[in-house]
């Protein structure tokens, strides 16, 4: 025995069916009727409904594989812009490099020029250290005993005296700067050939003492090396004159700044002889 | 089988009222399908007046030469209404059988017209006037049918009884 709807569910039911018969008329008719255009009205149904879903789809398709293709592009972008920038990098460094090498090359071809132009035994030295502290006044090179080095030879480059070595190990040296407080230099004033002594100030620069206030010196004046002091050959560049007044005592009051720069030393000359030699071993 | 009866009936209107339209030029105006509609959804079953109406508007479009479709969507909005009305309210006086048979008609009608104008079909106002002269005569005749039926009915049921 069929089981009874209850009133509601034929309601329901009912309805289903009535549009369910209505669909199917508009769909007999839509295959049958043309349009003014001549289409088939199911295909232009189909085409009128389909298209926003269509478009829909085309358009979610196009967002979706947009979204993915600049995801895989940025990400092909960024491992590209990190290997561009690894190579920057490498080769700003190869750059600087070579202008550092080039620099050095300048330098060292100044330095070997000036060592050819002394008549005194060299060795070129790299500066590898510098003590601790703006003003330490002490810098490491790499060049000691076994390359001939020893205590209080004169450390030189072709703009002037850089200072002395100190202390030699076998492999290395520690040299005392010019403007190291403990620091003094036997020198002369090259224009009027008055003697003095340049001591470190502990700082950039150096005080010229004993030279009388009678005597005349101008800013400008070159300081080099008077060989008194047994250490550095004489005539060596040691710093120009940037202050000179009379003193309060008997000595003016000389301030000089180095000739070499040595903030920015990187190779020097060290030599092995402390005066010139004489005139007929020459 | 009943779905069968369903389809033998409306088959047998439809080709009744292609055969009398030709010979009385009133039975135009009488739409013997939407009568056996009616009756199926008023006496028999509202779910097989629906199907009724289906098969007998494709069966009136096939004979009439028009696209199938347009005759089965009305005539199945015609069905659910009166049954609708039938369920809703007693359609047994003759006034009201008379006023839900007719605007059933007329929505059956005025359905085939509507789709007519959205399909961009030729169409005409005499279509709608015609529609209301079919809906008046349709109802008249379905009014007294169903008055037949009721009689019918009443006397098998005296029959039966005595």
């Amino acid at each position: 025995m069929p089981v009874e709807l209850a009133p509601k569910g034929r309601e329901i039911r009912s309805v289903w069916v009535l549009v369910f018969l209505l669909f199917v008329h508009l769909l007999l008719i839509s295959v049958q009727v043309r349009s003014p255009s001549g289409a088939i009205l199911l295909k232009q149904w189909a085409l009128t409904l389909g298209t926003p879903l269509l478009n829909l789809s085309v358009a979610v398709g196009t967002a979706a594989e947009g979204a993915w293709t600049r995801y895989v592009w940025l990400r092909g972008a960024r491992e590209e812009n990190l290997r561009l920038r690894e190579s920057v990098r490498a080769l700003s460094l190869r750059e600087a490099e070579y202008r550092e090498l080039k620099q050095q090359n300048l330098r060292l071809r100044s330095l070997l020029e000036f060592a050819e132009s002394l008549p005194l035994k060299g060795r070129s030295a790299q500066v590898t250290g510098r003590a601790p502290g703006y003003l330490a006044g002490t810098l490491l090179i790499d060049r000691g005993s076994t390359s001939g080095l020893r205590p209080d030879l004169p450390v030189v480059t072709a703009e002037g005296v850089v200072g002395r070595t100190v202390l030699v190990s076998p492999i290395g040296s520690q040299v005392q700067l010019i403007t190291n407080t403990d620091a003094a230099v036997g020198v002369l004033v090259q224009r009027t050939g008055i003697p003095g002594v340049a001591r470190g100030m502990g700082s950039r620069t150096m005080e010229v003492s004993y030279i009388s206030n009678t005597e005349q010196v101008d800013v400008g004046d070159l300081i080099v090396t008077s060989g008194l002091d047994g250490i550095y050959p004489r005539g060596l560049p040691v710093g120009r004159v940037t202050e000179s007044k009379k003193g309060n005592l008997v000595y003016r009051h000389i301030v000089a700044e180095p000739a070499a720069d040595l903030m920015r030393l990187s190779e020097v000359l060290v030599l092995l002889e402390n005066r010139w030699p004489e005139a007929g071993q020459q | 089988m009943k779905y069968l009866v369903l389809a033998a009936s409306s088959l047998l209107v439809v080709v009744v009222q292609m055969i009398a339209g030709r010979i009385v030029f009133l039975f135009n105006f009488l739409d013997l399908s939407l009568l056996l509609i009616a009756y199926w959804a008023l006496y028999r079953n509202r779910m097989e007046a629906l199907f009724a109406g289906s098969i007998t508007g494709i069966l009136l479009d096939a004979f009439l030469g028009w696209p199938l479709g347009y005759h089965g969507f009305g005539k199945t909005l015609a069905a659910f209404a009166l049954g609708r009305a039938s369920k809703h309210f007693t359609l047994t006086g003759r006034a009201i059988r008379f006023f839900a048979v007719g605007a059933a008609s007329l929505l059956s009608s005025a359905s085939v017209f509507l789709l007519l104008l959205a399909l961009q079909r030729s169409t005409e106002a005499l279509f709608l006037g015609a529609a209301l002269v079919q809906a008046l005569f349709t109802a008249l005749v379905a009014v007294a049918l169903l008055a037949g039926v009721d009689a019918y009915a009443s006397a098998r049921a005296g029959g039966v009884a005595e």
